[in-house]
């Protein structure tokens, strides 16, 4: 059993990385699409991505080269990504729950990192930064998890949109987290059962371990199919819906794209009577001749 | 009653009652304001009820979307709403599929998007103006018609909405209680965008079913494509009023100007809303001074669709917004302009250089501006030259939404009044955070049945709010002149009923116009005031 939820763990892990890419290359199938800019849009250069300007204060724009700003792109990137700043800015009382459980995952995924590099490379000092990564990533993850799950269940405007499988969602994660936390603290070395995973050489387990290995491999193989993929979401909404202000401009890729699409044209019509195109005018009646 | 409805959920949008949440329980105004000066609702009459569809929070946006007379033909409506909505995933739609796809996937229901809606906000938080509200509800009847997990796990997944006449027409009206403003979209930590999903409720009514309120697309789109303008002004009657506002402004004013017609190879051609030759007639001709004096070698068109700017279908229709795009670029073509500048009107701006942007090949169309950056570079070469004690009262700037937050216009406009007036005071917030006017996404010309309540009361409540609080304790004293600057025709529109209805402009000597108004007024070259209000 413990070889059978070893092997399922790790096949979830590389599962997670194929569909999630699939659900990347789905999204992409949709990049070509009208623009939608809103502004600020932080790439816009000549220091107004700060104050929420684009290059279209400018006089006879087209004529003239864009200045975007690459790195206060990729900073306002790493604000969000890391810091969930619009959380934190336009609702700082759920940002702290939040923060806690996605800084908890980010923890998780480093002292994942660390723990495959600590199954091949024996070192004490290794082993003490992956212990501490993974108590914080365990710590913070479960405490946000389980605050986030008391006021999606406790605040009445939260839980009218609340469905079921959202608290299913959380349900599952709190189960990997407290089943990994029981692993470690009573059951396990959670170094040797890394290594035995890593190394294909699978050791009796308690079952405790197994429940955690496949309740993790679930998770791992659930996540990308679920909206819990929404770290896949997210680079589209922004990336090609808000911050894609690209001209179409003659001789460009945008330009090329949309020549493209209206050659593509559609499969699918609309069915309201302004939606197809006016019939052709009737020929003039011939006249008869008298 | 109003409590009672500040905590429905989506799946109660069906609920078996009269109104499902009555709007009685609105933020007040500021204490600058006299309350008893609040203008009363329309007394509501029961045949709207029965003929359209009221029970949503009392109001009538639709006035095409009628109550069906037989089991037959609610059957068919509900299955004309189900096939729109599928389309809205399919290829008919691939140039909105993408955001649209990813709010149905991704929206992690934190409500972070309420706090930005000033609808949401002014009705003291009823549930049913909530960004996510109506979304939601679109989304639970999508995930059960047209998702594998929606269709085998039901209500454990959200699928929970059961569809009916007055469920589909409530979430149609509930689609014409947003301004399109995005502002929520701005706040969501997901980048998710609720606005544009109002929008793409709008299109299911519309380009599946033919149901839009008759203002923007009877009176709107189609008659702007059949006669030339939404004003019923057709080519003829377009130059009469021309030439009749060069003679009354040279009149009154004593400068002349003439509005050049059709100049082909023009640097410029200018496009107005057309709304402004009729309502606001110092609108177009102050931009006729400004262009003159700065030797600017411009035109106006009196072709079909290029004197009338607007284009309603970026309110509700991709394939309206197409064909009157088209016709715009069409004509600038002909006459080999170099360039499009748009007047001030703000969703004018956004359709035809942003929306249009990608509908049609680069050769196919003109580069596209705002008047804005054009009339900022004259200011700076000095080609305009203001005396700014010309304007010596408080000026307040109000920000379209089209232009700036959707555009990212948004220094050109501080940089010229600060050159042309003395006492420029910000409205909080502003730039690309400000609050819509109210009257955006066509909220500004729906005045069928008691709409214009809504948006009076409602929707436009936060600008009144704003306007006033902009002007500080001077905004009590009818001896300061104050003067709200709205460089959109639909923005002013509201903002005009707004003074109105509330007695603001009688009480407290707030009056509105245009920026180019205000910056003709400061020409050095100006002998008398442009303002009328000036003159008395």
């Amino acid at each position: 059993m413990a070889s059978v939820a070893s092997i399922f763990a790790l096949l979830a892990v590389i599962g997670f990385l194929i569909l999630s890419a699939a659900k990347f290359a789905k999204y992409s199938k949709f990049n070509q699409h009208s623009r939608f800019d809103l502004y600020p849009v932080p790439k816009e250069g000549n220091g107004r991505g700060e104050y929420g300007g684009s290059y279209m204060e400018e006089d006879l724009w087209w004529e003239k080269p864009r200045s975007i700003n690459h790195v206060a792109e990729l900073v306002d990137m790493g604000k969000e990504m890391f810091f969930i700043r619009k959380l934190f800015m336009n609702q700082p009382s759920l940002w702290v729950p939040s923060m806690l459980f996605h800084g908890g995952i980010y923890f998780m995924m480093l002292f994942s990192v660390l723990l495959l590099i600590a199954a091949f490379v024996a070192s004490p000092v290794l082993e003490t930064i992956t212990t501490v990564v993974g108590v914080i990533g365990f710590c913070c993850a479960l405490l946000g998890c389980l605050l986030l799950l008391i006021r999606r269940l406790t605040d009445a405007s939260l839980a009218a949109y609340t469905t079921p499988i959202e608290y299913f969602n959380l349900i599952l994660i709190a189960a990997v987290l407290i089943t990994g936390i029981i692993s470690w603290l009573s059951a396990a070395n959670v170094f040797e059962v890394a290594r035995s995973i890593v190394t294909f050489n699978f050791a009796e387990l308690p079952g405790i371990v197994v429940l955690h290995l496949i309740l993790l491999g679930i998770m791992m193989l659930y996540i990308p199919a679920s909206k819990m993929g929404h770290y896949a979401g997210k680079f589209f909404t922004f990336h090609s819906v808000l911050w894609n202000n690209e001209p179409n401009l003659p001789g460009n890729a945008v330009n090329s794209a949309v020549k493209a699409s209206n050659a593509a044209g559609a499969t699918v019509k609309w069915s309201a009577p302004h939606a197809s195109p006016a019939p052709a005018p009737a020929p003039e009646p011939i006249a008869e001749e008298a | 009653m109003s409590k009672d409805t500040k905590h429905l959920r989506p799946r109660d949008l069906g609920r078996d009652v009269a109104v499902l949440s009555p709007t009685d329980d609105l933020k007040p105004l500021p204490s600058t304001f006299d309350a008893s000066l609040e203008p009363e609702f329309k007394e509501f009459k029961d045949e709207w009820a029965e003929t359209y569809c009221a029970s949503l929070d009392g109001f009538v946006a639709i006035d095409t979307l009628k109550r069906p007379e037989t089991k037959e033909e609610e059957e068919e409506f509900v299955r004309k709403f189900l096939s729109g909505l599928e389309k809205l995933f399919q290829d008919s739609n691939k140039n909105a599929v993408q955001p649209l796809a990813l709010n149905m996937e991704f929206c992690a229901k934190c409500n972070t998007c309420s706090e930005a809606c000033h609808i949401y906000e002014e009705s003291n938080g009823d549930e049913i103006y909530r960004p996510s509200f109506r979304v939601d509800v679109l989304r639970r009847i999508y995930k059960k018609h047209f998702t594998t997990a929606g269709k085998m796990l039901g209500g454990f997944v959200g699928a929970d909405i059961e569809l009916n006449w007055e469920t589909i027409a409530r979430l149609a009206e509930l689609s014409y209680r947003c301004n399109l403003c995005r502002r929520c979209a701005q706040a969501c930590p997901m980048g998710l965008d609720n606005g544009l999903a109002a929008r793409e409720i709008r299109k299911i009514f519309s380009q599946e079913m033919g149901i839009a309120p008759k203002a923007i697309h009877e009176k709107g789109t189609e008659l702007q494509l059949k006669v030339g303008s939404t004003t019923g002004m057709t080519t003829p009657a377009f130059v009469d009023t021309a030439e009749f506002i060069e003679e009354d402004i040279e009149e009154r004013t004593g400068r002349s100007f003439k509005f050049p017609m059709d100049k082909e190879g023009a640097d410029v051609l200018l496009i107005h809303n057309a709304g402004e030759f009729i309502a606001w007639p110092d609108n177009p001709a102050a931009f006729a001074i400004l262009l003159d004096e700065a030797g600017v070698d411009w035109t106006l068109s009196s072709e079909m669709c290029a004197y009338d700017g607007v284009n309603y279908g970026a309110w509700y229709d991709d394939i309206q917004a197409k064909k009157i795009a088209a016709k715009q670029f069409e004509v600038a073509k002909k006459l080999g302009v170099k360039r499009i500048v748009m007047g001030e009107c703000g969703h004018a701006h956004k359709a035809i250089a942003v929306s249009a942007d990608r509908m049609f090949a680069a050769e196919d169309k003109v580069p596209v501006e705002s008047f804005l950056p054009l009339m900022l570079t004259l200011v700076r070469e000095g080609r305009l030259k203001f005396d700014p004690s010309k304007n010596n009262f408080p000026v307040t700037l109000h920000d379209p939404c089209n232009y700036v937050r959707q555009m990212g216009i948004v220094q050109p406009q501080r940089e010229i009044i600060r050159a042309c007036t003395t006492d420029f005071r910000e409205m909080t917030p502003h730039g690309v955070d400000n609050y819509c006017c109210g009257g955006g996404s066509g909220f500004a010309i729906m005045n069928n049945q008691n709409f214009s309540d809504f948006r009076n009361h409602v929707s436009a409540r936060k600008k009144l709010e704003q306007i006033i609080n902009a002007f500080g304790e001077d905004f009590e004293n009818p001896d300061v002149l104050k003067y709200v600057c709205a460089p959109c025709s639909n923005c002013k529109g509201t903002i005009r009923e707004l003074l109105k209805d509330y007695k603001i402009t009688a009480k407290y000597n707030v009056q509105y116009s245009g920026l180019v108004e205000l910056m003709v007024n400061a020409l050095v070259s100006m002998e008398k005031p442009f303002f009328e209000f000036l003159e008395e």
